[in-house]
């Protein structure tokens, strides 16, 4: 009965706590020589092992796959199926605790929670994982704190000024409230007190606004939870809460803001950019849709769809800023489009400049350099760096008629080299957010023509694949280090893979879509990608996204988001990397066979 | 002090019950007993059990899913020291049997199996003192240190004024077992046990742990 076995590690926190006695009374505990097989390779197990201390291998013949540490358990597969791939061996001196094989198996009977953790589809768990972890780790909505909402900054007016001057000023700062100050009172007004003063009670516009302002404020400090604003709120029948942060007000907080805070306010940040009549206006508009990913993360909304949204955001953006900057005759004979990650809508943190111009024929040359610096530099502005490869509209190459982008085709598929390879890929990603789209429909579909049949040149472009080894490697010396490890790429590890082996098969099948998992169920439909394994490669590559944003938003701004250190990922985040790492693998190795690159 | 091994015989002789002869049988190969009593102070003569775990262990496999674990009422008070030590407070013993009951059940569970403890010889003779009246023998079960054990690896060949460090803790830190909740007598025979599985694993590889340079025996030459 070790009192000391933590039931709040994965996956014995879905047991009750009934179910948790039954195990803890039937637990043993095992010491495991260094070099000692515990699992022998395809043999069965009669027991789940958990790991008091020390480190288990999991290898698969003489390939080391993944390094298992304390509170981690294994094996699943050997447990449930009869048989592990893997074995496992000490690889120094380890202690687990030993949960025999038939109580397990009744745990996993009688509890479907416990049970998705030993299922071998990592769909099914990644499921699981979504619904535990997004209240762990975001907590509600209703965790956040007033600070983060949108709030009117405190404008004040004297007591003594006139309704006249209340309601310009209210125009002027383009807010529905004022605090009033009254000697030492404090008050607050609304548009709507000085509406129903003169219309209903008929006060001439010079009456001093004192009459009218309520001075039973209700506050909130900025670090109240949102659920308590809205409590408030409802309770007071308020629409507006003043924040005062002890010292001062520091704000208005309007009714209309917290609804849109909780329902998500993309719709308002697209109306804005819409709306937006300058630059600096579209430069504000840049700065909310950053801070909704956020917002949409900690709503729990798929990594997807806050891909779709941000890009179709960025769309808008880009498309505005197309109309303001670009001259008439750019304008009506030009397409703006956008590439890359862009393109396939799985950015969802600020982007790089990966953006081009498509023209129908030759314009003025003054005209467009003018466009094409103004244009890159508004966004550099907006806080979108420029782009390391520079492919945007500032670069000509970038930037020039259809015939010319045409015959860069042709050389690219006739003499490939890796720059080709990398131009191909991310024009194949484009897509058009301004101007005349059937100009990019008309070279994609040129660009698709010349690549049709042409495996060699197939086989070349898919071999990228394997341009970065899974990092298991890396994983393995985080355990070692006891949590201290290397942090972890998974962009070059497990997305790149996935997203350029999903593109090649694309591109070979001829396919207009542009998002990856797009592309899959595509794949999928057309027989090249089998269901099953189609469903996991989407999942994984939804997991491995996520990971990333998460990884984003915690580094909040820092440059690089594709690092994970997998040492601060739960255990249960920790087996699903792995199993993703699994998938990646396998699907290089179904493109290796496909293209054939064992030729290379 | 009358050596063991004599007292041993004796014993076998004056054994008052003579269903207990089985205490005086080797106990299967390779299974040994992890013991350990919570007391109400740490004089043997004066002080009480309150609770007391044993957990077998057989090879490299501790077998906590058959252990022995009660807790018991002391004939004498039980102090205000002991209590914090354990925090078993005297409403919670105090629906608990004496150990008179449980003794038997417990002499079953260990058998002639060795006896594993940290610092065994007081655990075993807080038990002795309630063994002695009711079957007029002391344990004659061999005895397993695991102090001793851990000293000979860490100390073993370490030179004259070497500073030894025989603590529970830094025996745990030594060989990464994690620190269960203390003073608790299953934790500790539990963490026991761990320590002895790894104790005696190195002892057979002939791995030895290593010591931290002592800088505290070395004057400094320059003076300073």
């Amino acid at each position: 009965m070790p009192s000391a076995f933590d039931a709040t590690n994965p996956p014995f926190d879905r047991l009750t706590s009934q179910e948790v006695e039954t195990l803890r009374a039937a637990l043993d505990i095992a010491y495991f020589r260094p070099g000692e097989t515990v699992i022998a390779q395809n043999a069965a197990a009669n027991a789940l092992f958990v790991i008091i201390k020390g480190t288990i291998e999991e290898r698969d013949g003489n390939d080391l796959l993944a390094l298992l540490g304390p509170k981690d358990s294994f094996d699943s597969r050997a447990l449930v199926h009869g048989k592990s791939g893997h074995a496992f061996v000490a690889r120094e001196e380890t202690l687990c605790y030993i949960a025999p094989k038939n109580l397990t198996l009744g745990l996993i009977q009688s509890n479907p929670r416990f049970a998705s953790f030993f299922y071998r589809e990592i769909s099914q768990k990644l499921d699981e994982l979504v619904r535990d972890e997004e209240e762990r780790r975001y907590g509600s909505l209703m965790r956040a704190r007033v600070a983060e909402l949108f709030l009117h900054p405190p404008t004040f007016i004297d007591a003594s000024d006139t309704i006249e001057a209340a309601g310009h000023l209210m125009r002027e700062i383009d807010s529905n409230a004022l605090f009033v100050r009254d000697g030492e009172r404090i008050g607050i007004i609304t548009g709507m007190n000085l509406s129903k003063a003169v219309v209903l009670r008929r006060l001439a516009i010079e009456t001093p606004v004192r009459a009218l302002a309520h001075f039973d404020v209700v506050t909130l400090r900025p670090d109240d939870f949102v659920s308590s604003a809205l409590v408030l709120m409802t309770k007071r029948n308020k629409r507006r809460v003043a924040v005062h942060d002890g010292e001062r007000y520091v704000g208005i907080l309007e009714d209309i803001d917290l609804l849109g805070f909780l329902a998500g306010s993309a719709q308002v940040v697209a109306g804005r950019i819409d709306r937006a009549s300058s630059k600096d206006d579209l430069m504000i508009a840049a700065r909310e849709t950053a801070a909704q990913v956020r917002t949409l993360r900690r709503q729990g909304v798929k990594v997807e769809v806050i891909g779709e949204v941000v890009s179709d955001l960025n769309g808008h953006l880009f498309s505005r800023l197309f109309e303001m900057v670009a001259p008439a005759e750019i304008r009506t004979s030009g397409c703006l489009i956008v590439m890359g990650s862009e393109g396939r809508g799985e950015q969802t943190v600020r982007t790089d400049q990966d953006n081009g111009l498509i023209l129908a024929g030759p314009v003025d040359q003054a005209a467009l350099d003018a466009f094409r610096s103004d244009f890159s530099g508004a966004l550099a502005e907006f806080g979108f760096p420029p782009c390391p490869g520079n492919v945007m509209v500032r670069n000509p190459v970038w930037s020039k008629p259809l015939s010319d982008y045409l015959s860069d085709f042709r050389r690219w598929v006739t003499l490939p080299d890796d720059m080709a390879h990398i131009n191909v890929a991310i024009f194949y990603d484009a897509r058009a957010v301004a101007g005349d789209a059937q100009l990019l429909a008309t070279a994609k579909a040129n660009l698709i023509d010349l690549i049709r049949g042409e495996q060699a040149y197939l086989a070349h472009f898919a071999r990228a694949v394997d341009a970065f080894a899974t990092p298991i490697g890396l994983f393995n010396k985080l355990v070692t280090s006891e949590g201290k490890g290397d942090a972890l790429d998974l962009k070059k590890g497990g997305i790149f893979p996935i997203v350029h082996g999903t593109r090649s098969l694309a591109i070979e099948h001829s396919l207009m879509e542009t998002a990856t998992d797009k592309r899959i169920a595509r794949l999928r439909e057309i027989g090249v990608l089998q269901p099953d394994f189609a469903r996991e490669l989407s999942e994984t590559l939804r997991f491995l996204l996520t990971l990333r944003l998460d990884g984003q938003l915690a580094a909040s701004g820092g440059i690089s988001g594709t690092l994970v250190r997998p040492s601060l990922l739960s255990s249960m985040e920790r087996d699903l990397l792995r199993d993703a790492f699994q998938v990646v693998k396998q699907f290089r190795g179904i493109i290796r066979h496909h293209f054939n690159l064992g030729m290379f | 002090m009358i050596p063991r091994a004599i007292k041993r015989l004796f014993h076998q002789a004056s054994i008052g019950d003579q269903s207990y002869r089985f205490l005086f049988e080797p106990g299967p190969a390779d299974e040994v007993v992890a013991i350990d009593c919570e007391t109400t102070g740490l004089n043997v003569r004066t002080d009480d059990i309150i609770a007391v775990a044993a957990i077998k262990i057989r090879g490299n496999r501790i077998l906590t899913s058959e252990h022995f674990e009660a807790v018991v009422r002391p004939d004498a008070d039980m102090r205000a020291e002991g209590i914090k030590v354990h925090r078993l407070l005297r409403a919670d013993v105090a629906q608990s049997p004496f150990i008179r009951k449980v003794l038997p059940s417990l002499l079953h569970f260990i058998g002639g199996r060795p006896l594993v403890g940290y610092y065994v010889d007081f655990d075993i003779a807080m038990v002795d003192k309630y063994v002695l009246p009711f079957i007029e023998i002391e344990l004659p079960n061999r005895r397993i240190e695991v102090s001793k054990l851990y000293y000979e690896r860490k100390y073993g060949d370490a030179p004259a004024n070497t500073v030894v460090d025989l603590s529970f803790a830094a025996m745990l830190k030594d060989l990464g077992i994690p620190l269960l909740a203390q003073h608790d007598a299953f934790n500790d025979a539990l963490m026991t046990a761990m320590m002895y599985v790894a104790l005696r694993d190195l002892k057979e590889r002939g791995v030895r742990i290593a010591r931290a340079r002592s800088h505290a025996a070395v004057f400094n030459p320059t003076g300073a």
